[in-house]
């Protein structure tokens, strides 16, 4: 059972600024998720002005301050969604122009969307915002966090569509081959977003779906040496030592409780290849719950629950390229810290608490809210 | 009865060194070697000889058989419809490694392929010919930009249409008819000779149909019917007679190519037939008679058969020379439409076509008479790897 | 000046008028001279043997046999002779396949056989001399067959046996799912049986409704029909059936009666697995499954077993060749459905996938292919198919006794490289290729005279080269000269 022992700061609903100083407290967990397959019992983590100072056992944490929040299940860093189409209001999808390059999901994405909220009451604290695959150059994602106000990246990654959706019949261009000379033409240009992917500063999301869709994918990143990830690409296991070759990692994923044993097995064989894997949601469209149902989905069909926990977390948050700020519970880390009932890779556990940049917000759909027991 | 025997010699999944013998090997050279056997070393052919034993044994050993109009990739996202005109376009890159269709091919004893662009093009683009089994498609890939590709008929104008009201895709163009589709062809040949003078003219695609009109790269049209036909012979008389070029000029399903076969003979095409129709009615109107290929094989036109990637097991290629046989062709020139005359026509004919020594060892283990009804295919072999295993198929 | 007819229906009846050399031989003596004759599956081959015919059935077969001096002779030195190919089952040669109704017992193929139609010149010209007749597979319980010879201008004429059977079909209709089509065919039957009871009931009461009913349909009432007789069925019975005169059974319900009583085969039509169950529970509840007979596809091999384990025979109504593709992993397989059939001890009749290239001696080609032996193989299409269709003592071989059935081929039977040359069907010469206009038109692609062909060049002969656009001048004008020249000479001739 939960119980706070809160000693200054009372459960105020979110979007309603802090008190001065609410961002710094000690949080007391049972049970403690660092990172990878660090696990700490009786952790400590130690927030000062929405950064971690300290996490680990409590025997290294010293002085513990005033403020101090003691959870009695598990806590962890929040999740990271590497793919959602969250806060777009429906926008984001451009299908009579196959290039929109520089159409950025940071000007159409709001913030304070209640899709945020339901995100954050499933413990993911931060997503990408992706465009649509039906274009050949969808546009540029953003990174940002469920708290209604942060955004960690303004420009995430270049999309780019290479499946079948982002072709048509009825406007150029209709064939994979088009498709990949236009993207090979703009890619020789000088200036624009195009010139900081080939820099390697912008890297690049790779939509497609069937194996041959992927291959040419695969080509096309390794021979003008794009950095980035796959998206859905079901059945990339197949092509797991390619992918590792061309140095991709791939967001895999929603995947609900009727997903083909064949896809999930690609996903294992994925991991067995080490190619870094992260998962994804396709929200509001189906329901963030999806995303720890995927890692259960995978580990159940073979994938290792440690691979399955970093493409929840630090694989997401490297893909994302926010690596260095979230993901983990880890000294100079922003404080994104979930409170479960249980261990978060166990689906029968529930968000009881969403720390984002060390400020509690609403986390409804969590078990106990209000009220101390 | 086919002799499946086997003398095992540890060989593992990747094993390219073989010694099949069988009661006939046929060539495709002229030659027949009775009680014969064709050694296999590192994926080439060492030598074909008489003698027996060895690792299978198998009642008839022919080569690999080689189908120019396979139609494996045939997903629309495969060509460029803005255009029409799209020679610059490539097969190869749309394709799809993962169809079952290459298996399907592959173990009905199709172990060359020649994969082209659909015929909704007018100019598709390039075609490409490759093995139907192999490591990687670079390795698989025997000739890269076989042919340039198009069609003449009613296929290429039926996705147009005229436009009515205000036009809100790219089909509202030409051709709608045969006339728009011959009038593109003639075009786009005289544009690209012209750009040998004034580089000003040359858009994307000159450089292949220059190469064509130097008569460098094969021209493969589709054409079903008698007109169709009589138009691309006489495309290609025309612009010799113009001097613009002399193209070297293949028809790809020319069912009707025995109404009038002179054409065909005194331009030198080669054809290459569609399978055989059951009640002798094929595509694009067209009447496919069942002689056809004794017709145009009499008169010394080069025919090369195929089987259009059927699904159906009776349909395909290794049961279409012996539609050819009834309709009066001899064996031998039947052997060599499916084997050394698609070899020629594409070009590919110094690696396969024939069992000789130093080709690819792609070979084909028939259960009786090759081609017959009461034949199987046993046993593929595709670069000296074993895609079918006689030892496997059960009785 | 040529009048060209464009009606197809036309040409065959010119075709099949052709086709007939002598009808009148039925009743006299015919003799067969061939260099080859295959007597049967597994039977001795002989060199250079007569068959002699008479009134229609084989009176003696051998090397010394002696031709009557009165008979009419075909002389066929290169050619082999063999039995007539039988067809099991085919849904083929009707104006449409199937009727609306999903039951309908009362029906019969015999009133929508169309004697002109290709079909049955098809099945002559590739060696199919005897076919059972049968309604398609869009049914509940369809109508009854009709075994026929595939010549004649009348259904009469062609008629071997009627009726033949039952058709049911065990596979969903069209817009039925396989609940609603099991329960269907349960109906069909319970129907029966009540009907049957009501009868019973009737009579018991002293009400003549029934009779009432069979004078107003027209039924006949004198004599066998006036009298009643017990139910004979095998699984179930309806008591005091007696009471009812035979005469006063609604028709409708006459031929399921017929089945349920073990008069009439049956016909069972199985597309999946599934349905083989459905349709041998079906007949043993109802007592016909002695009588059945499956129609299976292909894909329904899967169920060899259980059709095995019940003793009935199969008629595989597809390719021999089942191509299958792997709902997990999108992989293809092929499989031999004639190899699993035998491998399950199942009994079974092959048929054909098309009226031309794929007939019956195709399928049997491909089973030899796939490493059936040729006995086998050529029994499936012959002796199996004839004992299926009660027709064994009379076809499927050639013996002293049996229908003078008789194909001739210029090679081996079932290579592709052999044309059925003559046909002899129960002692009528009937087929003669050198003298069947439309395969030459399939050879050659030549139009048989008084018709038009689609596509065809309205410029004349189509073998003649076209000397217009792109040909040398010279050349052109010595070819408009011999056009001429030509033209002139049959201008004079036909003036004389």
């Amino acid at each position: 059972m939960l119980s706070f022992l809160l000693a200054a700061v009372a459960l105020a609903p979110a979007n309603a600024p802090a008190a001065l100083g609410a961002d710094t407290f000690t949080l007391k967990a049972a049970h403690l998720r660092l990172y990878g397959n660090k696990v700490v019992d009786g952790g400590v983590v130690k927030v000062e002005q929405g950064k971690v100072t300290y996490a680990g056992d409590a025997k290294g944490a010293g002085e513990l301050g005033p403020d101090i929040i003691v959870h009695e299940g598990w806590a962890s860093a929040g999740l990271v969604a590497a793919r959602t189409w969250s806060g777009l209001g429906g926008e984001g999808l451009e299908p009579k122009r196959p290039f929109t390059a520089e159409a950025r999901a940071a000007d159409v994405v709001a913030l304070g969307h209640a899709d945020f909220a339901r995100a954050r009451s499933e413990g993911i604290t931060t997503m990408v915002v992706a465009l649509s695959p039906a274009n050949v150059a969808s546009g540029i994602t953003t990174v940002v966090k469920t708290d209604g106000a942060t955004t960690l990246a303004r420009d995430g990654h270049l999309q780019l569509g290479l499946s079948s959706q982002a072709l048509r019949t009825n406007r150029f261009p209709t064939s994979y081959t088009a498709a990949i000379e236009l993207i090979e033409a703009e890619l020789a240009k000088p200036t624009g977003v195009w010139e900081r992917v080939r820099g390697g500063k912008l890297s690049v999301y790779l939509d497609a779906l069937s194996r041959d869709e992927i291959q040419r994918a695969v080509a096309l990143a390794s021979e003008h040496r794009l950095t980035g990830a796959l998206l859905r690409a079901p059945l990339a296991g197949e092509l797991a030592g390619e992918i590792k070759k061309a140095g991709l990692a791939v967001v895999v994923g929603p995947f609900g409780p009727g997903e083909e044993a064949r896809v999930l097995a690609s996903v294992t064989a994925l991991g067995r290849e080490r190619v870094p894997v992260a998962f994804g949601l396709e929200s509001p469209n189906s329901p963030e719950a999806l995303l720890r149902v995927s890692a259960a989905m995978c580990m159940r069909a073979g994938l290792d629950p440690v691979q399955a926990w970093e493409g929840l977390t630090t694989t997401a948050a490297a893909v994302a390229g926010v690596g260095a700020r979230v993901g983990k519970l880890a000294v100079g880390c922003d404080a994104d810290i979930v409170l479960w009932s249980g261990d978060p890779l166990q689906l029968t556990s529930k968000v009881e608490g969403v720390f984002i940049g060390g400020v509690q917000h609403e986390s409804k759909g969590g078990a106990g809210h209000g009220g101390a027991h | 009865m086919a002799a499946a025997t086997l003398v095992a010699t540890g060989e593992s999944k990747d094993q390219t060194s073989w010694t099949i013998s069988a009661g006939r090997v046929y060539t495709a050279t002229g030659k027949v070697i009775e009680e014969g056997r064709v050694t296999v070393e590192d994926g080439k052919i060492r030598s074909v000889s008489k003698g027996g034993g060895g690792d299978l044994e198998c009642y008839a050993i022919t080569p690999g058989l080689i189908d120019l109009s396979v139609r494996i990739e045939r997903d629309l996202s495969s060509i460029e419809q803005s255009r029409e005109i799209t020679p610059e376009k490539r097969i190869a890159d749309a394709l799809d490694w993962f169809d079952e269709a290459w298996k399907r091919e592959a173990r009905s004893g199709v172990t060359s392929v020649m994969i082209n662009p659909l015929e909704r093009q007018v100019v598709g683009g390039l075609s490409v010919v490759v093995k139907t089994a192999g490591e990687s498609a670079q390795k698989r890939t025997v000739k890269a930009d076989s042919a340039l590709y198009g069609a003449i008929g009613s296929a290429p104008s039926q996705s147009n249409h005229p436009a009515f009201g205000r036009p809100d895709d790219f089909y509202s163009r030409r051709p709608t008819t045969r006339m728009g589709v011959e009038w593109e062809w003639r075009k786009a040949f005289f544009d690209a000779a012209m750009a040998r003078e004034d580089k000003n003219l040359a858009g994307p695609g000159t450089l292949e149909l220059q190469k064509a009109l130097a008569g460098d790269l094969p021209l493969c049209i589709q054409a079903w019917t008698t007109q169709d036909i009589r138009t691309a012979v006489f495309l290609k008389e025309e612009l010799a007679r113009e001097g613009l070029g002399k193209l070297r000029l293949v028809v790809d399903a020319a069912a009707e190519a025995w109404k009038e076969p002179e054409l065909l003979v005194r331009s030198a095409t080669a054809a290459i037939l569609p399978p055989f129709s059951a009640t002798g009615r094929s595509d694009d109107g067209s009447f496919f008679a069942l002689d056809t290929a004794k017709v145009l094989a009499e008169r010394g036109v080069t025919i090369a058969l195929s089987g259009h990637g059927a699904r159906a097991a009776s349909e395909r290629l290794c049961y279409q020379p012996g539609h050819a046989m009834r309709g009066g062709l001899a064996f031998d020139a039947a052997l060599a439409a499916v084997t050394i005359n698609p070899a020629r026509i594409a070009g590919i004919d110094k690696r396969v076509g024939s069992l000789e020594a130093g080709k690819d060892a792609d070979l084909v283990l028939w259960s009786g008479p090759p081609f017959e009804a009461t034949s199987a295919v046993i046993g593929v072999l595709v670069d000296g790897r074993l895609v079918l295993d006689p030892r496997t198929q059960n009785k | 000046m040529k009048m060209l007819h464009t009606t197809t229906r036309a040409a065959a009846i010119a075709l099949s008028a052709c086709l007939f050399a002598s009808a009148a031989a039925a009743d006299g003596k015919l003799a067969i001279k061939a260099g080859r004759v295959l007597p049967g599956p597994g039977m001795p081959e002989l060199e250079k043997a007569t068959i002699v015919i008479e009134n229609g059935r084989i009176a003696a077969i051998g090397k010394d046999v002696k031709v009557p001096w009165d008979a009419v002779v075909i002389d066929a030195p290169n050619l082999v002779a063999i039995p007539g190919y039988v067809e099991a089952h085919s849904a083929r040669g009707m104006d449409r396949p199937n009727e609306n109704l999903d039951v309908a017992p009362f029906l019969s193929v015999r009133d929508s056989i169309d004697p002109v139609g290709f079909y049955f010149e098809d099945s002559l010209r590739w060696g199919v001399t005897t076919i059972n007749i049968q309604q398609g597979n869009n049914c509940v319980v369809a109508g009854q067959g009709v075994i026929v010879r595939p010549i004649g201008l009348t259904v009469d004429e062609m008629i071997v046996r009627t009726p033949s059977g039952v058709k049911l079909s065990a596979s969903p209709k069209m817009g039925f799912s396989a609940a609603t089509q099991a329960q269907a065919l349960r109906r069909a039957f319970g129907d029966l049986r009540r009907s049957l009871e009501q009868l019973v009931a009737e009579k018991k009461e002293g009400s003549d409704r029934a009779r009432r009913e069979a004078l107003y349909q027209g039924r006949d009432l004198e004599g066998e029909n006036a009298k009643g007789k017990a139910m004979e069925g095998a699984a179930w019975k309806v008591t005091g059936f007696e009471l009812v005169p035979r005469g006063e059974i609604d028709e409708k319900l006459v031929p399921l009666l017929a089945l349920v009583e073990g008069k009439l085969p049956a016909f069972f039509y199985c597309g999946r697995p599934m349905d083989v169950h459905t349709a041998l529970d079906i007949a043993k509840e109802n007592g016909f499954l002695a009588k059945t007979t499956l129609v299976i596809s292909p894909a329904a091999y899967k169920a060899a077993g259980a059709i095995a384990a019940a003793k009935v025979a199969a008629i595989l109504d597809g390719a021999a060749v089942y191509v299958e593709t792997d709902p997990l992993t999108g992989e293809e397989r092929e499989v031999f459905v004639p190899g699993e059939l035998k491998k399950a001890g199942v009994r079974f009749a092959l048929a054909s996938a098309n009226p031309t290239t794929e007939s019956l001696w195709f399928q049997a080609a491909q089973c030899v292919g796939r490493g059936m032996p040729r006995a086998e193989a050529v029994a499936a299409v012959t002796t199996v198919p004839a004992e299926i269709l009660g027709l064994g003592k009379q076809l499927g071989t050639l013996e002293v006794g049996k229908f003078g059935t008789v194909v001739l081929c210029s090679g081996d039977p079932l290579s592709v490289a052999s044309w059925v040359e003559r046909v002899v069907v129960e002692g009528r010469d009937v087929y003669d290729r050198s003298k069947d206009v439309r395969v030459k038109h399939l050879i050659g692609g030549q139009a048989p005279a008084n018709t038009q062909v689609m596509g065809a060049s309205l410029l004349g002969d189509p073998r003649k080269v076209v000397c217009c656009e792109g040909e040398d001048p010279e050349e052109h004008a010595k070819h408009e000269a011999e056009e001429r020249a030509k033209k002139d000479k049959g201008e004079a001739e036909d003036d004389k």
